[in-house]
């Protein structure tokens, strides 16, 4: 889960990192502007390539602050709605990049830094190798010696902010079980370096036991509506397409991400993702009621899509479950396509054939995909 | 040893960590079923249970001294995978296998290390497990999908993989070894790691990849295969075409930033890599059947009634 750079910053802060100072700006209501401009107002979205995207506004006046904000607040932005943005005092400086991060490949943490920060810096690294790596075993002792090796293949001011900043970079990483803590740029001043930029993705597998990671969640749903989710349904339902129309009730996260390419390119508009996780059910229909009520929300939803390829679960409970979750579905008009594969399928068909005779329902996964497609085109 | 996973079959005394759970006790009956020969358990309930089909031990040291088991199915909630699996390996278990979705990447990174300086084989995390059809399976890949074959399966997603390898059954075609790794970011058997194994088994005419969207696995992979100059045909599915950039859906491994981990990015590398590279389940499955048809079928029978 990748922080949005306010939340990104108060990490940062907290563990001695130095930051501009700062405003959050969520509403109508603006703080007083933190010192003399110029600033920088930024969308605070969880996406890179925001600047690009024109997220990120310089403004030498207030009255400019404040039109940056009316333009970008609440507007979309690289697939997310800007519910905030942050004000800071424009810093000064070189501008440099740093990073920690998990490197699967390698099983290890990989720290990173170039003198030469700014917004293409892998792109541009990569080609003239300005950017400089060590790959280290993921403990903090090693990664402070891989800092200090670091150093050593600097100048004097690089090797100086270095040894001022990536240590208690790498205390966070550990700390906190980042994935990433990426500061781009990282300006360099006479003694001093501030992180101008905070990109720190964590991983929502540690937030049972990462507090201060779980609060920001807490204090922003709309942000991190998918992760809060999870965190207090248990499963995964992300919104998709606000203008789609097959509203998915699946399992398994690579089948499900698979049904929807599969529809996209038959010309469906899948609404959402969603991974029920049917073997967590306990025989009780409340996901299943939860799942349709906000598909019923929908205000495009056209079809119910329900596939599920049981390893282990009893489909016929399955059926059950679904039958008395639809009997609640307050869209009762919506068509019903299930395509259900795995232990107990026939007296899953008999129990929806028997309860429902309306559901439409296959064992082959082409003929129901067509059959969704079909009506969501009615 | 990666070899060691080509050596289990029905004779492999497998033990069951968490057997007395409620998972545990429904898959090691699964398991058992299949072929499988699981020879005990571990719980921190040893002793106090006396119900179970095989002896359940408090410790794997315990547990390996008196079966002398090869390998572990981890099936302990995420948070306490780090210290059962690394128990396994300190008890001189050499393939282990955990089920777990969710457990925290920075165990994850630990545990690889400790894996790694054992040379014991992680299978995991959160995945269905692995394979050697018609003769033994550690986990839960459903008996629907398996199939003895002379196909390699390897695999992100399980129930995406249910999916192919049913789909692929039901044409006659099966599986020499199928091996989930998993939808994590940091995980023990990567994609890359088996090409070596497989370019050197004589029971696999080829592989059926079934990857998706984030991480760099499939690059990996694909330069693996250059390396290998790998003699055998590769198919590879890809899911997540329309998935969002910043967006993990369901898969934390299924993350991406920026250009890294994009189906474009794993397309092109593993086409250079002269992999085919697919989009649906039903392109996947026609160019595998087509495949085996027009080859010698003779190699394969063994394999197909194996």
């Amino acid at each position: 889960m990748l922080l949005i750079e306010c939340d990104g910053k108060a990490l940062f802060e907290a563990g001695g990192i130095p930051v501009p100072e700062g405003i959050v700006v969520t509403g109508r209501e603006r703080p007083a502007l933190p010192g003399g401009g110029p600033w920088l107002v930024k969308a605070q979205v969880p996406a890179g390539g925001r600047g690009k995207a024109g997220g990120v506004v310089f403004c030498a006046t207030e009255e400019a602050v404040d039109q940056a904000l009316e333009r970008l607040l609440g507007r979309p932005l690289l697939g997310h709605r800007v519910h905030a943005c942050l004000v800071e005092q424009a810093a000064r400086g070189t501008e440099a990049y740093l990073s920690l991060m998990v490197d699967p490949a390698a099983g290890a943490a990989r720290l990173s830094f170039s003198d030469q920060g700014g917004v293409d810096v892998e792109a541009a690294a990569r080609n003239d190798g300005a950017l400089l790596c060590e790959v280290c075993v993921a403990d903090p002792e090693a990664v402070g010696v891989g800092i200090e090796r670091l150093a050593t293949r600097l100048g004097p001011q690089s090797a100086a902010a270095l040894r001022m900043v990536a240590p208690a970079l790498a205390e966070l990483f550990f700390a906190r079980e980042l994935l990433l803590a990426e500061i781009n740029p990282l300006f360099l001043d006479v003694g001093r370096a501030v992180a101008g930029d905070a990109k720190v993705v964590v991983d929502a597998n540690a937030i049972s036991r990462q507090s201060e990671i779980r609060r920001f969640v807490e204090a922003r749903p709309e942000v991190y509506a998918d992760v809060w989710r999870k965190m207090n349904e248990g499963f995964d339902f992300i919104d998709l397409d606000p203008d789609g129309d097959i509203g998915l009730v699946t399992t398994g996260a690579g089948l499900s991400m698979m049904l929807i390419d599969e529809l996209t390119a038959r010309g469906g508009r899948p609404l959402n993702f969603c991974d029920l996780r049917t073997g967590q059910m306990r025989g009780r229909p409340d996901r299943l009621i939860r799942v349709l009520d906000w598909l019923a929300a929908k205000p495009g939803l056209k079809v119910l899509f329900v596939n599920i390829f049981a390893g282990i679960t009893d489909l016929s409970e399955f059926a059950r479950l679904l039958t008395e979750a639809l009997a609640r579905f307050p869209r009762p008009d919506i068509p019903v396509v299930a395509r259900l594969i795995g232990p107990g399928e026939a007296a899953a068909r008999a129990h929806l054939a028997a309860v429902r005779p309306d559901l439409a329902t296959y064992a082959d996964l082409d003929q129901a995909l067509q059959h969704v497609i079909a009506v969501s085109r009615q | 040893m990666i070899s060691d996973l080509f050596a289990i079959d029905r004779s492999t005394p497998v033990i069951i960590q968490g057997i007395t759970g409620r998972m545990g006790r429904r898959h090691a009956a699964l398991m058992r079923a299949y072929g499988t020969r699981i020879v005990g358990g571990t719980s921190a309930r040893a002793g106090s249970i006396d119900e179970m089909p095989v002896p359940v031990f408090a410790t794997c040291g315990e547990a390996v001294a008196a079966t002398g088991a090869r390998a572990s199915v981890v099936m302990v909630p995420p948070e306490d995978v780090l210290d059962a699996a690394s128990e396994a390996i300190a008890a001189g278990i050499g393939v282990v296998v955990t089920i777990a979705e969710g457990v925290p990447v920075h165990d994850a990174l630990k545990l690889k290390a400790i894996a790694d300086e054992n040379d014991a084989v992680w299978i995991g995390p959160s995945t269905p497990g692995m394979a050697r059809p018609g003769k033994a399976k550690l986990g839960f890949l459903p008996d629907i999908s398996l199939h003895p074959g002379d196909w390699a399966m390897l695999t992100k997603s399980g129930t995406l993989s249910y999916e192919v390898g049913y789909r692929l059954a039901a044409r006659g075609l099966g599986q020499s070894i199928w091996i989930g790794v998993g939808g994590e970011v940091v995980k023990g058997v990567r994609f890359a790691d088996l090409v070596a194994p497989l370019a050197a088994d004589p029971a696999t005419r080829g592989i059926l990849l079934v990857g998706e969207v984030g991480g760099t696995e499939e690059e990996e992979f694909a330069d693996a295969l250059i390396r290998q100059s790998f003699p055998k045909p590769v198919l590879a599915l890809l899911a997540g075409r329309e998935s969002k950039q910043g967006v993990a859906m369901g898969h934390a491994g299924a993350l991406t930033f920026g250009a890294a981990g994009t189906l474009q990015s794993k397309r092109k590398h593993l086409e250079a890599a002269g992999a085919e590279v697919f989009f649906s389940l039903e392109a996947l499955a026609a160019h595998a059947v087509e495949l085996s048809s027009s080859s010698d079928q003779d190699t394969s029978e063994e394999w197909v009634h194996g």
